[in-house]
């Protein structure tokens, strides 16, 4: 309905929404080094990049759903909730001896099994019968993620859980230009930095993702073209899941579990998709840390002046304000 | 339906009219049989001499006088019924009108019912005063999803941020009050317009984008709003996240004078719904319509639909925000939950459980909803070896109710309701049903 009948984008917007975005990063850096010092430099930065792979995992799933199937997934950040419960579920379900490295392993795989699954399953039985009623889609992740979230606390309860040990080469500490950042969270940008890149090649290298690139162009075209499409939306809901759900287990040995943190990311992940323009999943990772890093700057603003992290959430939201004033279709959206 | 040609011009009135005369012999009986305290004169007299009457435990004139009219009424609607499609204008007037009347005369009838059954007074501490409060509730939520339902189910804007415009009502009247002391009208007035103001700035931004944009625009805007109202830097003003409370006048005070308070939130609720449905059956509304169910058609055929979805937008944050105030004069306090997404949840479920797009579905779906959290609170359900505690688990059972809706009932109870009347009644015509 949105993306069917629009022209492609020209690469001179993508340069021009390259260079906004490569002047907005460095602008922010700028910004670092004229108020911290080398360390807090450093740790601004890579805790940016921490929070935008962790933004980029939830943003990820959120973006290619809407450009193929034209659906809000708003369950998407409580699918990031899930994997972390059902990968503590599997790490403390694993009989006495086993290694740390093998539970932690085991817990990742399981987390993005179990998100492929409740993704393909809420999209066969749930979302399906709604392709023609946009609006009542919307409702309805809107009300999965209430739900999904309440059972989590009733079962649980609302406290959430200790986090589970990671392996003991990620549950360090190193030094950094005077200061001291965690390893396990360079894991965390790691992990992202590696979907991101396993992402973009499935889209533009594999027979699948010129599928998937070709159904945000136009679906109804691709299924003229003989194609299942159906089954492909499904496959596509699934992975924007099973992501969410890796980057939920990902996180949570430093995060902790508990039932609301899916709420939590998926604001920032609406915000990060719609800056990066909707569908353009490229526009998505770009964004992500952008907005990990003006997160990043703001804390570490509030931190040192004001005592009080208010600017962290604002910072964020106003960005997102005045993107969509001066660019109402995102940084890499179609006109 | 072919309408009677001969309905003369007082017809429309006519309703309306005896409402007002059989809430005026309640009190009427009141004042005539009141025993106002000594001395006391002009409006305060008037006052006491109906307290000394209505205030009494248990059955009074006053719930007697009542029941008898509602009694009345349901008969003369059955009557209207009996007598069959080929009668006098008045009949049908009845069959049109009438049942909306039954359930205002019930409303107002409401607290001296309760008060009756439970022997309790309607104007101090038990179970009437207990009640009064649940229903005003119910009114403000009512009027809350009403004001959304403009939005959602006539213009087909969908928002996520509806709690902005309910929990800026609260703030604005209470920091209004509390911080630049300004009287109760001055400050409501104050209110309205900001939120008048809000709702325009709103649609100035985000109505620039078009559909889903909006939705997510308006999740974004609420959390701002959010976000500031709890934030420690504000404390000094908003109280943080534990809120603040202020001062209102005696006579709106829920706590002395809750019946009145009662009858406020009743009159602010009609009032939005006849608003709502006079609009939506004017021209102007007519376009919202055609805008939610085409939109490129609407602006193909020269509407300018930004104007139309800007009057829904703004109209509709302006009664939510009315919503807001009277809350916020409810609990002579406000705090972040007002402003929290729990606010757009209800309106968005009272709209679709009652009927998007209807006009008495919201305030069904309201009603229902918040007197079944209320009754069934406490109840423990036990399915098997599980133990069900409604009153915890009270989101996630909403959570399932919007999947079973949108999935099996998109058009909720009164949509539902509505479309099997038509088909039976074209199936009784000897015709075939709609398809």
């Amino acid at each position: 309905m949105t993306t069917s009948s629009e022209p492609i984008l020209r690469s001179s917007t993508i340069r021009q929404s390259m260079v906004i975005s490569a002047l907005f990063i460095g602008g922010l850096l700028v910004a670092n080094l004229l108020l911290f010092n080398p360390g807090q430099v450093s740790v601004v930065v890579l805790s940016g990049f921490y929070q935008g792979m962790l933004f980029f995992l939830v943003a990820a799933g959120f973006s290619i759903v809407f450009g193929l199937l034209d659906v809000l997934n708003l369950a998407q950040g409580s699918f990031f909730m899930l994997g972390a419960y059902i990968g503590f579920a599997v790490y403390g379900a694993l009989p006495e001896g086993t290694p740390i490295w093998a539970r932690f392993v085991a817990a990742l795989l399981s987390a993005t099994a179990g998100g492929a699954l409740l993704g393909a399953l809420t999209e066969r039985v749930l979302i399906r019968p709604l392709y023609a009623r946009p609006v009542f889609q919307i409702v309805l992740t809107f009300g999965l993620g209430i739900v999904f979230t309440e059972i989590i606390r009733s079962i649980y309860g609302p406290a959430g859980l200790i986090p589970v040990e990671p392996p003991a080469a990620l549950d360090t500490t190193f030094p950094i230009l005077g200061a001291r950042f965690e390893t396990y969270r360079v894991f965390i940008i790691a992990v992202g930095a590696v979907l991101m890149a396993a992402i973009l090649l499935l889209l533009k290298r594999t027979r699948i993702g010129i599928i998937i690139r070709a159904g945000v162009q136009d679906s109804e075209m691709v299924e003229a073209l003989g194609i299942n499409v159906r089954q492909i939306f499904t496959l596509v809901f699934a992975l924007g899941c099973a992501v969410a759900a890796l980057g939920g287990m990902t996180a949570a040995p430093y995060l902790g579990a508990y039932p609301s943190m899916g709420d939590q990311f998926l604001l920032s992940a609406v915000i990060v998709v719609v800056l990066g323009g909707m569908s353009s999943f490229e526009g998505t990772a770009i964004a992500s840390i952008l907005v990990g890093l003006t997160r990043a700057t703001a804390e570490q603003i509030s931190l040192q002046y004001l005592r009080t992290p208010v600017l962290a959430s604002l910072s964020i939201l106003i960005i997102m304000v005045i993107v969509l004033l001066v660019r109402p279709s995102g940084l890499f959206g179609r006109e | 339906m072919p309408e009677p040609a001969h309905r003369p011009a007082i017809a429309n009135w006519l309703l309306p009219l005896v409402l007002v005369l059989l809430l005026a012999i309640p009190l009427g009986a009141a004042v005539a049989i009141g025993e106002p305290e000594v001395g006391t004169a002009g409006l305060a007299k008037f006052s006491s001499a109906i307290g000394s009457v209505a205030c009494a435990d248990g059955i009074t004139p006053v719930v007697t006088i009542l029941l008898i009219e509602i009694g009345v009424a349901v008969l003369a609607v059955v009557a209207a019924f009996a007598v069959g499609k080929r009668s006098a204008w008045l009949f049908n007037l009845l069959r049109e009108q009438g049942a909306q009347y039954i359930v205002l005369l019930l409303l107002i009838a409401i607290p001296f019912i309760i008060a009756w059954q439970t022997d309790s007074s309607v104007c101090s501490r038990g179970k009437s005063y207990f009640w009064q409060s649940v229903f005003i509730e119910a009114f403000i939520l009512a009027t809350l999803a009403i004001s959304y339902n403009l939005i959602f189910g006539f213009a087909g804007v969908i928002s996520f941020g509806h709690a902005a415009f309910f929990g800026i009502g609260a703030y604005a009247i209470g920091l209004l009050i509390l911080h630049l002391e300004w009287p109760l009208g001055i400050s409501v007035l104050a209110t309205l317009i900001i939120s008048t103001a809000m709702g325009v700035l709103v649609s100035v931004i985000a109505l620039r984008i078009r559909g889903l944009y909006f939705a997510i625009f308006t999740l974004v805007f609420a959390e701002i709003f959010f976000v500031l109202a709890q934030n420690r830097i504000m404390t000094e003003i908003t109280g943080a996240e534990d809120g603040f409370t202020f001062g209102v006048p005696d006579w709106i005070n829920a706590t002395k004078n809750r019946l009145t308070f009662y009858y406020l939130a009743l009159v602010f609720l009609i009032f939005c719904y006849l608003l709502v449905r006079q609009l939506v059956n004017s021209p102007t509304g007519r376009v919202m319509n055609a805008i939610r169910d085409n939109e490129d058609r609407a602006l193909m055929l020269g509407y300018n639909t930004f104007t139309y979805k800007t009057l829904a937008i703004v109209l509709a944050g302006v009664l939510a925000s009315g919503a807001g105030i009277l809350r916020g004069l409810l609990n002579k306090g406000a705090s972040p939950n007002v402003l929290g997404v729990g606010f757009t949840i209800d309106p968005l479920l009272m709209t679709l459980v009652g009927g998007a797009g209807t006009f008495s579905g919201p305030v069904i779906g309201a009603f229902l909803l918040r007197l079944v959290e209320q009754s069934l609170r406490d109840t423990v359900l036990t399915l098997g070896a599980l133990q069900v505690n409604i009153g915890e688990r009270w989101f996630l059972i909403l959570g399932l109710l919007f999947i079973v809706i949108v999935i099996a009932f998109p058009s909720g109870i009164v949509g539902t309701i509505q479309s099997s009347w038509k088909r039976w009644q074209a199936r009784r015509r000897g015709r075939d049903g709609p398809k």
